[in-house]
């Protein structure tokens, strides 16, 4: 399960691409001086292995009312955990879950737009779920930090 | 498949920053942050220089931003974990923004509900995790840490994010 570390020159890489990812990839190499195709090939091979994605992130202050809410989750009985967990997964509007240790069973955490919103979400895409037992809400109202260059690379 | 869409009802009415093209370049973007431009206009019917002028102006505007997202595991984190916070004594955005100086709390939100802000953070190993927990509970204004630890992340896409902090 463990990922496989990064080393210096995958590093040195993701310094090269952590102001502009689209930078080119001739652009990392003269930089670091060296190939181009050692630049190509690492950043392919940080993909599939799952350790690094480029992707594309938007800007919450562009979104009306963000409003960003933890929903945490206490299931029925403790075995059916990991299937409320995996329903939960599917849900496309849901961009966090993860089963916890602690408070609750389950952390989803979902963005919307007003809390009408989120009492018709709760309702229709997790109350009724198989295994749910109660749900807490803590709902965002000043969304500090989010340091997009931190995650937990998942695929499913 | 991983779905990098967003959410139907995410998708805010086409304002100044961003129109229904754009919505769509970024829909692309959120797949692979590297694909070609000539690939993107293929795809989307455009030609590449409308395709790199937008790609500029969402940028340029603050509204987009195309990045390397790293896995914790892969630069030597092994534990994930979501840390409550009750604030007492002292404004919660001012010990939210006191939290965010931590560079292993990567996640924080001032929220409403039973708590006062919610965190998310990595630690390296339990010592780690010991260490960083007695130096949040010490951040003025703090009352009460309600940690839990994440066993499995099953799903972790944030596409929409504040901008700032450095990041």
């Amino acid at each position: 399960m463990a990922k496989k570390q990064l080393d210096e020159q995958d590093r040195n890489i993701l310094d090269g691409l952590a102001k502009d990812a689209r930078i080119s990839n001739r652009k990392i190499a003269a930089d670091l001086g060296i190939t181009e195709g050692t630049v190509r090939s690492r950043i392919k091979r940080m993909e599939s292995e799952g350790q690094v994605r480029i992707t594309a992130m938007t800007n919450i202050a562009r979104l009306r009312n963000p409003t960003l809410a933890y929903i945490w989750v206490e299931v029925e009985r403790s075995a059916q955990c990991d299937d409320v967990a995996q329903k939960l997964a599917e849900v496309p509007e849901i961009g966090f879950v993860g089963k916890m240790l602690g408070r609750f069973d389950i952390l989803a955490i979902t963005l919307v737009q007003d809390n009408a919103e989120l009492a018709r979400f709760l309702h229709s895409k997790i109350t009724g779920l198989a295994g749910v037992r109660r749900t807490e809400c803590s709902l965002g109202v000043n969304f500090v930090k989010h340091d997009y260059r931190m995650s937990r690379i998942v695929e499913s | 498949m991983t779905d990098y869409s967003d959410g139907e009802h995410l998708r805010p009415a086409p304002s100044q920053h961003m129109d229904e093209v754009d919505h769509r370049i970024v829909a692309h973007l959120r797949r692979d942050g590297r694909m070609p431009y000539k690939t993107l206009a293929k795809e989307l019917g455009l030609t590449e220089a409308t395709v790199r002028s937008r790609v500029r102006r969402l940028e340029e505007g603050d509204s987009l931003r195309v990045v390397a997202v790293t896995d914790y595991e892969a630069v030597g984190y092994t534990m994930m974990l979501a840390v409550g916070i009750q604030v007492e004594g002292r404004p919660a955005d001012v010990v939210a923004e006191d939290l965010a100086k931590f560079d292993e709390v990567f996640s924080v939100c001032q929220v409403v509900g039973t708590l006062d802000i919610e965190t998310l953070a990595v630690t390296r190993d339990q010592e780690h995790l010991s260490d960083l927990l007695a130096r949040l509970a010490k951040v003025p204004g703090v009352r009460k840490l309600e940690p839990s630890i994440a066993l499995d992340v099953l799903k972790n896409q944030s596409n929409w994010v504040p901008f700032g902090h450095g990041v």
